[in-house]
């Protein structure tokens, strides 16, 4: 898969099997394809050569508007709709299945609770009356509205402080227990991945460099490159005690 | 002696004419135009041609153009809105063209994400979201029509022109004012009018 | 409530195409004119006269150029309006210049039956030409009536001009090679009106004009004759549509033919000193000519 002008493929030779119900990071440098890969899920980008599939079927086969409101979709930038309130945001997905209005409100006031916002108070915000980490919330829930059982994020805490982003991590790992969803969320920062992943796919200028459990690659890296990567941290242990700790909560 | 005082039935008749004309031209100009600026958004080809296109119509001399109109529609009101609505083209479809490309990229990645048909995201996100710059581009276009329309003092459609016209020929500065000034007031209350409901609009669409 | 795209393109058509319907009572002769002083009034006079003799008159006035006037009464939104001879021959026609007036009524009427189902009525002796003028004391000083005469006595006289004047072939490049001479003192260029302004304060001894110009009367200014016919002749005459002239039957002509004899050039010099130096209403000075 290869953009216009670029001189090597964005995402190349890759082979993942992301196991239902999974949380999985795609962890890399910018411009190393974790993006371009997410995006050939929904069909936002369809790759050159090669298939995706979704269960047993091929995404270049469904229609694409149909599959993509069958999968969330999170972005770093929000992408709120800014002429929306708050609850017309969250109901778009609702609204493009034909939900009845009834329904859908309802969803609407369930989905502001688990994201953490009060109903009442946020409903009929409009989404630059909101924080960042509020707007990302309201992502999430944008996200999330008509049950998919695949959540696509791209860095969807990149632009929020650290404070929000721990609170916002804790948050997306509740929300998706309790769903059982699967999972693609793309990152750069190592410490997020840690926190979030059941498993980790490490990837390097287009390439598949490895893909296991976190404890395993910290336990094996697969080559220099991957020890560099998390060696950049300073203190592993702690990371891997902290994700022992989340996991027990 | 005052012209302004003893035509001033006259003159609000004419002005009325012209407020007729120039909405009338603006309404068929937006509902081509509209069309028009949605496609030139979407692909580059067409828009190069388009406003090329457009760009010649708009460099047809007005008085030949409403002459060749005369012929086949006759007087009154009909040849000068099909030349504002002509006219108004090339600032509005060039204005909606760009005002669809603005819309941030952020946005429509989202609207595709969730699942919109092309159409959909059209209509429910980047016209919405296009919808403060795209009144702009109504305001320029509205404030050139207001001038323009004094055409139609060429072809018995009535409005200012008549007398702004008739006035100059004569060196009757009274009889040119009593039309510049209801014309430039109008254009000044069109101005403040849209200005008024762009600020509106930037206030429901900007996040 | 929803639209089809039929009921928007009707709703568009109709919206375009009522106004040009509105053409209200079919028993009356619609007159147009364009949109200067003298056009004007005489269409207002042709519209007296008309009324006097019975009709009833709709009227289209101050339509802005000949080709609009042209193409309304092509279509029959005007069936009257006044023109000049000169204009149908020039720029109507497109037919090259000629400067014998019955020559060129022959043309323009033979013309305009042919290509228009138009034709003109008798011409007025009016004549809306471009010329020369004179103040009264110079004329007298240098004795000078003529364009012949001024020919020669071209290099003593400063000539106040239009801009236009001095490079047209119609002007005064034509002017010297038609009548020879016309080696003026000196030339000095215009805003047009403003010749009048250098004449009048002894700025120059000659300035250009068209000769029913209201300033004409207002200065007292002698126009020269132009002797060898070098000006085609601009006569104000009635357009009309040949359809018109046979349904409202022969006293729509002989109610014009009545009236063409009285626009002289001074009359018309008069009209325009009314509208444009006095600024009296076209109709009211229409009205003061029929009585």
């Amino acid at each position: 898969m290869r953009y216009p002008g670029a001189d090597r493929n964005a995402v190349d030779g890759v082979t993942l099997e992301v196991p239902a119900g999974n949380f999985t990071v795609l962890l890399g440098p910018s411009g190393c394809g974790k993006s371009t890969l997410l995006r050939t899920v929904n069909r936002l980008v369809i790759p050159s050569a090669g298939a995706v599939f979704v269960g047993e079927r091929n995404v270049a086969e469904l229609e694409p508007t149909a599959l993509r409101r069958g999968i969330g979709y999170v972005i770093q930038a929000v992408g709120l709709f800014s002429h929306m309130t708050v609850a017309q945001n969250i109901a778009i997905v609702p609204e493009l299945l034909h939900w009845e209005r009834e329904r859908t409100r309802k969803r609407i006031d369930e989905l502001l609770e688990l994201v953490g916002l009060d109903a009442a108070r946020y409903s009929a915000r409009y989404p630059r009356q909101l924080s960042g980490g509020e707007q990302q919330r309201v992502g999430v829930a944008r996200a999330i509205a008509a049950e998919p059982g695949i959540l696509l994020m791209d860095e969807p805490f990149g632009a929020v402080d650290a404070i929000v982003r721990r609170a916002l991590q804790e948050e997306i790992l509740r929300i998706v227990r309790t769903l059982e969803t699967t999972v693609l969320f793309v990152t750069h920062d190592v410490e997020e991945a840690l926190r979030l992943a059941d498993r980790i796919a490490i990837l390097r200028e287009g390439k598949l460099v490895q893909y296991d459990t976190p404890d395993r690659i910290l336990a094996a890296p697969a080559s220099a490159y991957v020890r560099q990567l998390f060696a950049l941290e300073p203190d592993i242990e702690k990371f891997a005690t902290l994700r022992a700790k989340l996991e027990t909560q | 002696m005052s012209y302004l005082t003893t035509h001033l039935g006259e003159i609000g008749t004419l002005t009325l004419q012209h407020v007729a004309l120039v909405f009338s031209a603006l309404a068929i100009a937006l509902a081509i135009a509209l069309p028009l600026g949605i496609a030139a958004a979407r692909w580059r080809r067409f828009s190069s041609a388009i406003l090329a296109l457009l760009g010649i119509l708009y460099a047809i001399p007005s008085l030949a153009l409403l002459a060749v109109l005369v012929r086949y529609i006759g007087l009154g009101a009909a040849p000068v809105v099909i030349v504002l609505a002509i006219y108004a083209q090339f600032i509005l479809v060039r204005n909606i063209a760009a005002a669809l490309a603005g819309v941030s990229p952020a946005q429509i990645d989202a609207a595709v994400g969730v699942g919109m048909s092309s159409r959909q995201r059209l209509w429910r996100v980047e016209l919405p979201l296009a919808f403060p710059v795209i009144l702009g581009g109504v305001r320029l276009a509205t404030v050139a029509l207001i001038a323009i329309a004094t055409l139609g003092g060429y072809v018995g459609a009535g409005g200012l022109g008549a007398d702004i016209f008739f006035g100059l020929q004569r060196r009757y500065v009274e009889q040119t004012l009593a039309g510049s000034i209801p014309a430039a007031l109008l254009a000044i209350a069109a101005d403040a009018l849209f200005r008024a409901l762009e600020r509106l609009a930037v206030r429901r669409t900007t996040g | 409530m929803k639209w089809s795209r039929a009921d928007a393109l009707g709703l568009i058509g109709a919206g375009l195409i009522l106004p040009s319907c509105a053409r209200g009572n079919s028993r009356a002769i619609r007159i147009g004119s364009k949109n200067f002083s003298e056009n004007i009034t005489v269409a207002e006079i042709y519209a007296l006269a008309l009324e006097h003799a019975g009709f009833q008159v709709e009227r289209h006035m101050n339509l802005g150029s000949t080709q609009i006037a042209t193409a309304a009464m092509q279509r029959g939104d005007i069936q009257l309006y006044p023109e000049y001879t000169g204009t149908g021959l020039i720029d109507v026609l497109h037919l090259p210049p000629m400067h014998d007036a019955r020559a060129i009524f022959a043309t323009i009427k033979r013309e305009y039956e042919r290509r228009y189902q138009l034709t003109w009525l008798s011409p007025a002796p009016g004549n809306n030409s471009q010329g020369l003028a004179m103040t009264q004391k110079a004329a007298a000083q240098y004795r000078v009536r003529t364009l012949s005469e001024c020919s020669r006595a071209a290099p003593q006289l400063r000539l106040a001009a239009v801009p236009e004047f001095v490079a047209r072939a119609d002007a005064l490049p034509g002017l010297q090679r038609f009548y020879g001479g016309f080696k003026f003192k000196s030339v000095r260029t215009f805003d047009i009106g403003l010749q009048y302004e250098a004449l009048a304060r002894g700025d120059a001894d000659v300035a250009t004009a068209f000769t029913t110009d209201a300033r004409i009367l207002a200065d007292n200014l002698v126009v020269l004759a132009d002797d060898r016919h070098f000006w085609p002749p601009y006569n104000i005459a009635p357009v009309v549509r040949l359809d018109a002239l046979k349904s409202f039957g022969p006293s729509l002509r002989s109610a014009l033919d009545n009236v063409s004899p009285g626009l002289t050039d001074s009359v018309l010099r008069r009209v325009n000193y009314d509208v444009d130096i006095l600024k009296r209403d076209p109709a009211a000075v229409a009205a003061e000519f029929l009585h």
